[in-house]
């Protein structure tokens, strides 16, 4: 039943379009904009971790608060471009557990992020020793799981088992 | 014009530059000139990038030529194999030459922090291997299109030799050794590519005018984050080449991608690394940058998001070549 719907968008002129169209707009673009969308929400992340964890001494860390716009920002480039490429390969992606481990992964690492703003950020109680006591357990697990995150993303491209359109 | 003259503008470049740099470090060193030292230091910095590329258009040299010219192959090799060992000289040096400059540009103190010991003694020691190579990869490569200079026994190369030996099993580390190096090797250059994005572009953002509120000099001490994101990009980078060199070499994209990486990791050293970032560095919260920082920064930018989605593009020209 699952094929069938696969199948089905498979067949839908946006999904043609993605996968087999020779304008330098379709699949090649989706993908720079996906790479462009991990680089802002890691990337932002990495920072706040990175402050957080001590690696940057007299930097104001409630400063810092404004790159938490960025992961968001990444975050929904990733769904609109992320979406775009499933909607080209249906089958290939969801028929892959890895898929779904890559998901849960961004989901952790989304999740350790905000624990770190509500807990740590917007607690306007701790001065700055205080968040970087309290922030380092999130910001230790959401790097881990970003770098999960991205390795299984990557490795996505080499574990796919059933491709029906190419 | 054809590609094979990519190489012929880029290949003296690294070897007079070596011996530049090492002269203008033991000079810097007697006269216990600081300026001299900075100066060095960034010009081996800068070398070591400008090699990556130089390296890259050897290839495509070779196949233009072996149209028009019958070449012995044992020449050609020889050549590679001491390139080879350069670049991998070079790119030590310089990195190692970076860890030096990076102390000139931090605020620490009204007076850059002297730079160590050590790395003034790794440096002038690799610089001098890095030289004595380069002269090799120079000798063996002139032996290719200078007969009237050399002959053949002239440019016999034990060094040259052992270098055309490593390259194919790096090629086939990269390639052959097990199928999940490559894809591990991308992870690693995606990994490199996020740091390069949070540490160099978070301060280049600051400096183009965003994110006022924070203070320069303490966002410019996570660069070496993204210092160390561009190092794994080199290394991953080179293996990749190495790995599958007809993949690349022939690619305009990827000559695009390598010019703005020069570019970009030229802007980086000279106006991230050097004490031209200490007036820069004194900007607290909210204060604006200069138009030059904004100007410069925003240059660095756009050239880094060139950089991602040139990569990203380069399977596509590679089919539309087939």
């Amino acid at each position: 039943m699952f094929f069938s719907i696969f199948k089905a968008i498979e067949g839908t002129g946006l999904s043609i379009w993605i996968r087999e169209s020779d304008s330098i707009f379709s699949f090649w673009l989706i993908l720079s904009v996906h790479a462009i969308g991990m680089g802002v929400a890691v990337g932002a992340s990495v920072l706040i971790g990175l402050g957080i964890l001590g690696f940057a001494p007299d930097l104001p860390l409630a400063s810092l608060k404004r790159f938490f716009r960025f992961i968001w920002v990444g975050f929904w480039i990733q769904v609109v471009s992320g979406t775009l490429l499933l909607i080209g390969y249906p089958t290939k992606a969801l028929t892959n557990p890895l898929f779904y481990v890559k998901l849960t992964l961004i989901g952790l690492a989304i999740a350790s992020m905000q624990m770190l703003r509500n807990r740590v950020f917007a607690d306007s109680s701790l001065n700055e020793a205080g968040m970087m006591a309290k922030g380092r357990i999130f910001a230790v697990w959401s790097l881990m799981f970003w770098v999960a995150a991205v390795t299984a993303g990557r490795l996505l491209a080499y574990t796919y088992t059933v491709l029906t359109a190419d | 014009m054809n590609l094979a003259h990519i190489h012929l503008l880029l290949n003296h470049w690294p070897i007079i530059g070596a011996f530049v740099g090492l002269f203008l470090f033991l000079a810097a060193f007697f006269s216990n000139s600081d300026d001299l030292k900075q100066t060095s230091l960034a010009f081996f910095t800068l070398i070591a990038i400008l090699a990556i590329p130089t390296y890259f258009s050897g290839d495509v040299a070779n196949e233009v030529l072996k149209q028009s010219t019958p070449l012995p192959k044992e020449l050609i090799n020889t050549h590679q194999g001491a390139a080879f060992l350069s670049l991998i000289f070079m790119e030590i040096t310089g990195a190692v030459a970076l860890i030096g400059l990076w102390r000139f540009s931090r605020m620490s103190g009204p007076a850059p922090a002297p730079v160590a010991r050590w790395n003034s003694a790794a440096v002038l020691l690799l610089s001098i291997v890095t030289v004595g190579l380069m002269t090799v990869t120079g000798n063996t490569g002139g032996a290719i299109r200078h007969p009237e200079i050399f002959s053949s026994q002239d440019t016999a190369s034990t060094i040259g030799a052992i270098g055309s030996k490593i390259v194919p099993v790096v090629s086939y580390f990269s390639t052959g050794f097990s199928r999940w190096v490559w894809p591990v090797l991308e992870t690693l250059h995606f990994l490199g590519l996020i740091l390069i994005v949070a540490a160099i572009g978070g301060l280049n953002l600051r400096l183009s005018g965003f994110v006022k509120d924070l203070p320069v000099a303490p966002l410019h001490r996570l660069l070496p984050w993204g210092i160390a994101g561009f190092v794994i990009n080199i290394i991953t980078g080179i293996l990749f080449f190495v790995g599958m060199p007809f993949f690349y070499a022939w690619n305009p994209l990827f000559h695009l991608k390598m010019a703005s990486v020069v570019v970009a990791g030229a802007t980086l050293v000279l106006f991230n690394c050097t004490s031209a970032f200490r007036g820069w560095a004194k900007l607290g919260p909210g204060e604006d940058p200069p138009a030059f920082a904004k100007v410069v920064a925003a240059g660095s930018l756009f050239l880094w998001l060139v950089i991602i989605v040139l990569g990203r593009y380069l399977p596509l020209t590679q089919e539309s070549l087939k």
